[in-house]
């Protein structure tokens, strides 16, 4: 009691208390950007904007979204960055491990099942991820598949997710899958226009969509391999 | 869920060449529910002047009979007929002194200058804040689609069947992509000397 | 040595060094073990991901995420003296988005079992990849394919275990075995139920209406399928998250047949000229 003496009642020094605050932590980031593939006879065009953005700040302006993963396949991802990179990673170890065990590379349509037990795993916690995954099957057509976050998974012959996905899949519905038109013949599309609208309609989302823009990288998948390309849309 | 996205709908309006172009979907719904295909979202305000109110379908009824009583006012007392950048104001006017208890509409305007004839497109937020482009402007449950097919499918100067096709491939074609619109859709071609009214075959799911 | 001299590897290199220094050590398959075992899902990092997943709908910016899962369906299904029919839409939204109009929602596990998907597309699709593994795996232990019922049973315990979870699904299993047609409905809650008749979804109610008024034991087999159709077309043009493609299928006893798949705005437009035809001979 002696040390207290010095004390007394009431007279203690007055620190200041912080009460119990309670911080809220967000695990996801929404990083932008847009995803799209076409699917043809003998080939398969996927493209993603070259933006990685947060808010209304750019990372970086020349970001490549594109995951080739095998000679037929490539994958493109938009959404959580971070969730990407860990997703592409085990993906990539996960092609290279069937590679040495089998002597032999996965298809598409299996890497397409692959990614969709590998997103399941993570019901309760998802990726934030839209993927879309572009390749040449079995028989040498081409495929593309669309993801939710949580691995359910369509193939279809195009389609387009991330940001911008809403504005440019009923033009892809139009323009591609000839939806309400009347009287057309429905030609498979040449490797040159699906080209030409791909790039025709990233630039009208560029001009609508913040989370977009700066550049697309495309890569071109055909018998012979991946090529690789590279387009210009507006920077602001 | 908002509440303007409570009864569903899309509405486009677009300039073309001497003439304009307003379409709208036919919904009428209650959330997923549909109630009926036949619901006007788009009303006759001048014989040049057309007002689509996409929103909650009870303040689409209410901000237009206020609009038509306030225009009827205006008309008589300077007998003459309304430009429609003017109506856009009145318009602009009448909902923000609704600012801190709005309805819940996202007007468009389209018309023709009642003496020049030039086009004129028009849309504003639900409290009010005009926006007037040159090319073409979208409002309701799926503007994100329906900008993305004007971005591409528009282009100036269209003439009037040129127009029509252009407005109503983007809005039945938006709207397949959206859950709580279409079930049918309507179009208005605004001309100097007529108005043609055309009604679409949609999907009905 | 010589070999291991010419290779140029180090003597002290051991190849087997333990490992177990390694941090990342078995990571690839930590990502993965569903792989291995595949009830096995990740467990989240917080307790009831059900309601609390939805506290991480915003990102650093406070801006809305748009995490929205691929749902709404109108699937139905009956038993009659035929088999069983099962039809279903073909949409998938995602929030309003329509994310899909041409989803499979049938999904053939064997030659005599399909089952219907409603509720969360991936959940579904997943839960019934792996029942239609474990039904494989029955035959080749049992050598007698899997009755309808411990299909079924096999799903609901599955499930089960996710209960609280958040996991959405409802689906009908059906097929045909020793004992005849079956049909059982199985959901995430829980309930496994054998019965006559189910419609399942967000416009289960619509496709009830007219698949309660038209049905009966006695079905011939067209009447049964277009009983079925025209049920979920009506689900169709009143709700919302319905639509696409019709697809109507058929379980018999030599197993199940794909009867038709048919575009909802064909559909429409066909049944509008019957009802106009019909109106004309009455007048």
């Amino acid at each position: 009691m002696a040390l207290l003496g010095g004390y007394s009642a009431g007279s203690f020094p007055d620190y200041e208390v912080q009460g119990a605050k309670k911080v809220h932590f967000s695990p996801y980031a929404d990083n932008g950007g847009s995803v799209m593939a076409i699917a043809g006879e003998d080939y398969a065009i996927i493209a993603a904007d070259s933006r990685l953005s947060t808010g209304f700040s750019i990372f970086t302006r020349e970001q490549q979204k594109l995951f080739p993963l095998s000679n037929t396949t490539v994958l493109g991802c938009s959404g959580c960055w971070c969730d990407t990179l860990t997703l592409t990673r085990i993906l990539q170890a996960r092609m290279q491990m069937y590679k040495h065990e089998h002597h032999k590379e996965l298809t598409t349509p299996a890497t397409a099942q692959m990614l969709s037990t590998m997103l399941y795993y993570k019901r309760f916690f998802p990726y934030y991820i839209s993927n879309i995954l572009a390749g040449l099957d079995e028989n040498g057509k081409g495929c593309v598949y669309s993801y939710d976050p949580i691995g359910h998974c369509e193939r279809s012959n195009f389609r387009a997710g991330g940001s911008a996905g809403a504005l440019l899949q009923p033009l892809l519905d139009n323009q591609i899958g000839y939806q309400n038109q009347e009287g057309v013949d429905k030609t498979p599309l040449p490797q040159d226009r699906a080209l030409a609208i791909l790039k025709d309609v990233f630039i009208s989302a560029a001009e609508r969509d913040i989370y977009t823009g700066d550049g697309i990288f495309i890569n071109i998948i055909t018998k012979d391999g991946i090529k690789a390309d590279k387009f210009d849309l507006r920077k602001d | 869920m908002s509440i303007l996205a409570y009864n569903g709908g899309a509405i486009i309006a677009m300039k073309g060449k001497n003439c304009v172009a307003i379409a709208a979907d036919r919904r009428f719904g209650v959330q997923a529910q549909t109630i009926s295909c036949d619901f006007d979202k788009i009303f006759e305000m001048g014989p040049h002047l057309y007002l689509g109110l996409p929103g909650l379908a009870t303040d689409t009824i209410t901000v237009m009979e206020r609009l038509r009583f306030r225009l009827n006012l205006y008309e008589l007392k300077e007998d003459r007929k309304i430009h429609p950048k003017t109506f856009s104001s009145m318009i602009s006017n009448l909902l923000y002194e609704k600012r801190f208890g709005p309805y819940f509409v996202e007007p468009i305007v389209a018309g023709l200058d009642p003496v020049t004839f030039e086009p004129f497109v028009c849309n504003m937020d639900l409290i009010g804040c005009p926006n007037e482009p040159e090319d073409f402007v979208v409002g309701g449950t799926c503007t994100e689609q329906l900008y993305g097919m004007c971005e591409v499918l528009y282009e100036p100067n269209l003439e009037p069947d040129d127009l029509f096709e252009t407005v109503s491939q983007a809005l039945v074609n938006a709207c397949d992509r959206d859950a709580i619109s279409g079930w049918g859709a309507i179009v208005y071609i605004i001309e100097k000397d007529k108005v043609t009214i055309r009604h679409l075959k949609t999907r009905m799911d | 040595m010589a070999l291991a001299e010419v290779c140029g590897v180090n003597s002290y290199l051991d190849f087997n060094l333990p490992r177990n220094n390694d941090n990342f050590q078995g990571e690839i398959e930590a990502y993965s073990k569903n792989f291995s075992n595949n009830l096995n899902l990740a467990m989240p990092p917080f307790a009831n991901p059900a309601e609390n997943l939805s506290r991480f709908s915003t990102d650093e910016n406070g801006r809305k995420l748009k995490i929205n899962f691929d749902h709404g369906t109108t699937t139905l299904g009956f038993r009659y003296k035929g088999g069983v029919v099962l039809a279903v839409d073909s949409r998938a939204t995602g929030g309003q988005f329509i994310g899909s109009q041409s989803m499979k929602k049938i999904v053939e596990i064997n030659d005599y079992l399909l089952g219907t998907l409603a509720g969360g597309a991936a959940d579904c699709v997943y839960w019934d990849r792996v029942l239609a593994k474990q039904c494989r795996m029955y035959e080749l232990r049992n050598r007698e394919r899997i009755s309808v019922a411990a299909a079924s049973k096999l799903m609901s315990n599955m499930v089960y275990n996710y209960k609280g979870m958040g996991l959405s699904m409802g689906m009908m299993i059906a097929g045909w075995d020793k004992r005849g047609p079956g049909l059982y409905y199985v959901d995430s809650e829980g309930t496994r139920t054998a019965g006559q008749v189910f419609s399942v979804g967000s416009g289960s109610v619509y496709a009830f209406g007219v698949l309660d008024s038209g049905y009966h034991w006695d079905l011939t087999d067209e009447e049964a399928y277009e009983l079925g159709r025209r049920s979920i077309y009506h689900a169709t043009h009143r709700d919302a998250y319905s639509g696409g493609i019709i697809r109507v299928y058929h379980m018999k006893s030599t197993g199940w047949v794909h009867i038709s798949d048919e575009d909802c705005k064909d559909l429409h437009y066909k049944y509008q000229e019957d009802k106009e035809k019909l109106r004309n001979v009455r007048q």
